[in-house]
Order: structure tokens, then sequence, then C-alpha cells
């Protein structure tokens, strides 16, 4: 990566305060309110690491939650929670259909899948569109943040979740989900999960400039041999069905949704409120019939 | 030297060529179910016996002034305790609870959860408009204005119930669980089939008890012709699951089956054969008739909360979803994304 023009101002190690801008150092973006940001998650790259888990957890001062061994590979965390948001899964494939493979090395961990889990922030939330207190909004980053003080912890926003993200804590009582670093974001920094990737599998930036990222790695994939390569979650694609319209989290990747723990065509849950409400409003008006033929016919007797 | 293949713009994914062969991540869920306790199931089945109970009443009186009385006055008391009860149930599930009033902060048509809310507090209102007009009968001039409004206000009250017993349907279907949202054209049936089917039980029972055994013959009437369709909207909506794919949970699970005996024997086959030897015994034991209504009552109660844990069970069950969620389920209108995730529906 070339460095940035303004690197050169920023020679010091230890720096009293933030740096004004830091994201256009750490990501090439330039954070600014009314843009759409979002994060382009390129598994190829993953290694694994679970430095997103930790910097998630040190920034938002998560809780460490039940530390047992899951016997899922090196994946411990298991899943995300109203206390993990970010989850790095393992799936470890040792060979891959006998496909043409992008190295000469044997197939061992060099094909293992890995993935950085995390809140997808869907153009068209369900979550959002689910919760009646209005806890649930869109940011001016275009992001999807739960405001704590004023969910009540009504718990609709959980089953509404097409990916299975958010959840109400025990503890406190209200939902919890990842913020895109609302905070940071607010200060000019990155999220700090993107911030500690090491590979830069997650990248952070205006959804325009993703997508054209993202559109750009897997050509380059393809025309490298790796033709399984494909998005999740961008415009028309899958994890985009269903009147969810696009992911602003999403993720590069070269094996079936499922086998990531994503379903393939997820759908929004608000577009079935008129098939249910009609048709039981339909059912009331014809039994309501029924009962008025009822009470008034045995009157003639 | 390199070649490229030649995509053209938008390509089904390869991995997507072959079907869902019930791959999951360790078995892992892959759905939160909803935090809720036994008190929503509860709730669900008291708003539909409440709203039903008004609706019904409505109609009564248009159909039968004198006759209708009773079950008017029934009805009113019985949607006034329920609507209490509703709401305390609804508080008392909040994981907040003492943040219930942020329900109404706004308004949002796209959650069954604030559509409710409203319709609750509309039904509230005109249920005890309804029932100050019972309270106050007789008493001067304060009573006839109070029972003149009582009777404009059962109009909202009928109406505002029919939303009650329905809109519980939509609260369900608007998730992603795969048991709720498979059917949500027959969860509406079921819920409106059930709601009219358990307030006319109730009704009845109050005729009986208060010795009007001719209204409640036709309280039965109704009941029995609103079980007979919520028994068999059951048996479409158990087909319909099928197809769907998300059917395996009412076999394998300890809720799926006893929702199935809820739907189909205690609310269902009981009643109705207790109500048919009733009228074939020429109505001489009326306890055969509130046995039926009884049962239809316990019935209704039983196959919400067994409905409830039936969902929950199967957002726990990552191959009912991952079966759910995939191209051939999506609904006509989004026709086009079925070629994007299935190549077998690729127009290439």
């Amino acid at each position: 990566m070339t460095m940035h023009p303004r690197a050169v101002e920023e020679p010091r190690s230890e720096l009293e305060g933030p740096i004004p801008n830091e994201s256009e150092l750490t990501s090439g973006t330039l954070i600014e309110p009314g843009k759409r940001y979002g994060f382009f998650t390129d598994t190829t790259l993953c290694i694994g690491c679970k430095a997103c888990e930790v910097a998630c957890k040190e920034w938002n001062q998560l809780p460490a939650e039940d530390m047992t061994l899951s016997g899922m590979s090196y994946d411990n965390t298991v899943r995300l929670s109203a206390t993990t948001w970010r989850h790095v899964t393992f799936v470890e494939h040792m060979e891959h259909g006998g496909e043409t493979r992008p190295t000469d090395l044997p197939g061992f961990q060099s094909q293992w899948l890995m993935m950085s889990d995390v809140c997808k922030h869907c153009a068209n939330a369900p979550c959002l569109e689910a919760c009646p207190t209005g806890a649930i909004f869109r940011t001016e980053f275009d992001t999807v943040v739960v405001q704590q003080d004023i969910c009540n912890g009504c718990g609709y926003c959980v089953p509404a979740c097409p990916f299975g993200v958010v959840e109400v804590d025990e503890l406190d009582g209200k939902a919890h989900k990842c913020t895109l670093c609302y905070d940071r974001l607010k200060g000019g920094l990155e999220p700090a999960c993107a911030k500690s990737c090491p590979t830069d599998s997650i990248q952070f930036g205006e959804l325009d400039e993703l997508d054209r990222k993202a559109r750009n790695r897997v050509e380059d994939l393809h025309a490298r041999g790796v033709v399984d390569a494909y998005l999740y979650g961008a415009p028309d694609g899958p994890g985009s069905t269903g009147g969810l319209e696009r992911l602003n989290a999403f993720f590069l990747l070269v094996d079936r949704p499922e086998i990531y723990n994503l379903p393939t065509a997820p759908t929004r849950p608000s577009e079935r409120i008129p098939a249910a409400f009609g048709t039981g409003l339909a059912a009331m008006a014809g039994l309501a019939a029924a009962a008025f033929a009822i009470f008034a016919g045995s009157q003639r007797r | 030297m390199n070649e490229r293949l030649n995509p053209p713009a938008p390509q089904t994914p390869r991995p997507l060529d072959r079907p869902y062969a019930g791959e999951t991540y360790y078995d892992r869920p892959a759905l939160k179910p909803a935090p809720w306790e036994w008190l929503v199931g509860a709730y669900i089945a008291t708003a539909g016996l409440s709203g039903g109970a008004q609706l019904l009443a409505a109609i009564f009186q248009r159909a039968d002034r004198q006759g209708s009385r009773g079950v008017v006055r029934n009805a009113r008391f019985l949607a006034l305790g329920g609507s209490v009860a509703g709401g305390v149930l609804l508080i008392a599930d909040l994981r907040t609870p003492k943040r219930f009033y942020n329900m109404m902060r706004i308004f949002r048509s796209t959650s069954p959860m604030s559509i409710g809310t409203y319709i609750l507090l509309s039904f509230s209102g005109a249920t005890a408009a309804t029932a100050a007009g019972e309270i106050l009968r007789g008493r001067g001039r304060i009573g006839r204005i109070a029972e003149a409004t009582a009777d404009i206000a059962q109009i909202p009250a009928a109406l505002t119930g029919a939303g009650l017993g329905t809109y519980t349907a939509a609260l369900l279907s608007a998730t992603s669980t795969p048991f709720w949202a498979a059917g949500p054209a027959h969860l509406g049936a079921n819920f409106a089939s059930s709601s009219i089917a358990t307030s006319a039980a109730a009704l009845s029972i109050g005729e009986r008890i208060g010795g009007r055994h001719d209204t409640a013959d036709r309280l039965d009437a109704v009941a029995a012709i609103a079980t007979g369709a919520h028994v068999a909207v059951s048996a479409l909506s158990d087909r319909h699951y099928d197809d769907e794919e998300v059917g395996d949970v009412m076999r394998e699970t300890a809720a799926g089956r006893r929702r199935q005996t809820a739907d189909l024997i205690v609310g269902g086959a009981l009643p109705l054969a207790a109500y048919a030897a009733y009228r074939l015994t020429r109505r001489r034991s009326p306890a055969l008739a509130v046995l039926a209504s009884a049962a239809i009552i316990a019935g209704g109660f039983l196959s919400r909360d067994a409905t409830m844990r039936t969902g929950e069970r199967s957002a726990e069950r990552p191959r009912d979803y991952f079966r759910f969620a995939q191209a051939e389920h999506l609904p006509e209108r989004h026709r086009r994304d079925r070629a994007m995730t299935d190549r077998q529906r690729s127009p290439r």
C-alpha cells in the first residue's frame, strides 16, 4: 500500500491525542456525515488471527463470555451475541473438490475457510423495521445502531434479524449489537476491527468504493483460477435477496453461504405483514358474517 | 497468459451450482429465538378472546337488541379485564419494564409490535367507555349519557377488537423465525378463527351461568363454526409448512407435537364431538356444551403457547432455516433474486 501524503505529518510513535481524520491514513477513507459506510470483508485474506474480535471487545469494553473449548476448530467464540460483536468462523476444508488451486502447496490449511462474522448493517434492516420504540435507528453514516437509553428490551429485533445477530442481554435488559464503532466514526477514526486487521481482510470505506474494490477482487480471483469466489451481500446477489436490497457489511466467500452459517436467500420480514393481517381480517369478516346470520336467524323461531 | 473469464453480469455464483444439501456450520443455529416467556403466548390468546368478544357483542347487538343484553354486558367486562390483563402481561415480559412507555414514542408501520401497541391502546379506551355504560346503567342522567356513549364506543371497540385478534399473526410472521415466517396468511386465518372461537365459547359459558340457554346455543353454534374453520386452517397450515420445508419441527419437537394436539384434539375434535353430542341428544345436557366451550378456550391458550415454543425451536434448527431461505421459497415479487441465488434458475 502506498503511503498516504498525510502520513509524513505524523511521524511520532506516541500521540497526545487522536489524529484528525485518522481514517484517511489508516483506511484511505475520509469519514463525512451523509455518506454511506460499511465493511467489505474479503475472506480469502483472513488468517483467522481474531485481532478483530479482541479489538472490538477492547474498544467497546465488552465482557468475556464462556471460555471453554467448543470443539469447532479454532472457533471458541461460537456465536455473535449481546456481548460479542465480531465472531471468526473456521471451517477446515482440506480439499477443494479437485479444482484448480491457486498455489502448488498440498491442500492443507491453505483451504481453510475463515470469515469474520459481524452485524450486516442491512440497507433495509429488519431489526430497525421491527423496533417499536425507535431505539434502533439509521445513523448519519448509514449504519444501524441501538440507542441504549431508549431500548426497553421487548426483544422483537431478535427474531426479526435474518442473520441472528442482535440479542437482548440478560443482565442489563437491552438489545446490543455491533455499532460499526459509531463513536469512533464521529471522531474520524475507522472501526476498531478494520483498523486492527493485519491483512486488510476487513476493509472499511464508502460503499461505492467498497463495491468497486470487491468487484475487481472477484474478477481478479476468477482470472487466477479461484472461480468459486463471489460476493455475499452486494446488491443483486445472495444475502441481499427478498427485499433486503444490500448489506452495508458484505463479504467475499468461496463456498455456499450455509457453510459460513449464512442464509442464501433471506427475506425482509415486514413484507409479510399484509398477507398475515389481510388474511386474518378477511377470516374475521367471514366468521362475523356467519355470526350475524346465526344471531339474527334464531329470532324468527 | 491470464485468460480472463468473460463474466456476464450479474452471474450466479458457482458454489450455488448444486442445490442445498443440508450443510450447516457445526449444526449451530443461524438465528436467535425470540426471548419471550410464556407471557407473550398468554397475551396473544387473551387479546384474541377479548377482541373477539367485543366484535361478537357488536354483531349480536345489531342482530338482536333485546336478546343480546346479557352477552353485551359480559363481553364488555370480559374485554375490560382482558385489556388490563393484556397490558400487564406485555409490560411484565419486557426486559426493562420501567421503560414500557417508550412503546408510544413512535408509530412504525413496518412493526406489528408498534401497530399492536396502538390497537391495544384504542381497544382499551373504547372498551373502558363501553364498560362505563354498563356500570352506570340506570343511574339517572349520567347513566343515560354513559349508555349512549357506550353504544357508540362499541363500534371502535369491535373494529380494534378484530385487529387485536389478527395483528398478533402479523407480529409472528414479520420475523425470520422459519416456522412463523413460512405461512403468514395461514397464521392470520388461524389466529382469527381461534379468536372468534374462544370468545364465542367464553360468552356462551357466561350465558349458561346466567340461565339464558337460547342465546348460549346461538353462541355455541358460532363457536362450533369457528372451531371447524380453525381445524381446517390448521390442517392446511401443516401441509403448507411441509411444502415450505419447515414442517419437521412439528413432528420432531415436543412443542410441535403439543401444538398439533392442541389444534386438532383439545381445541378441535374434543369440543366438536361434545357439541355434536349435545345437539344429537336434543340439548338435554348443557354440561356437554359447557365442556365443549371450556375445551375450545383451553385449546386456544395451549395452541398459542405451543405455537410460540415451536417457533423458538425452529429458530434453533439451522437446516429448517436454510431450507426455507432458498431461492425457490422467495416470494413472487422477488422472482428476479431467484436467478442470482440458484444457478439452476439462472436464465443462461
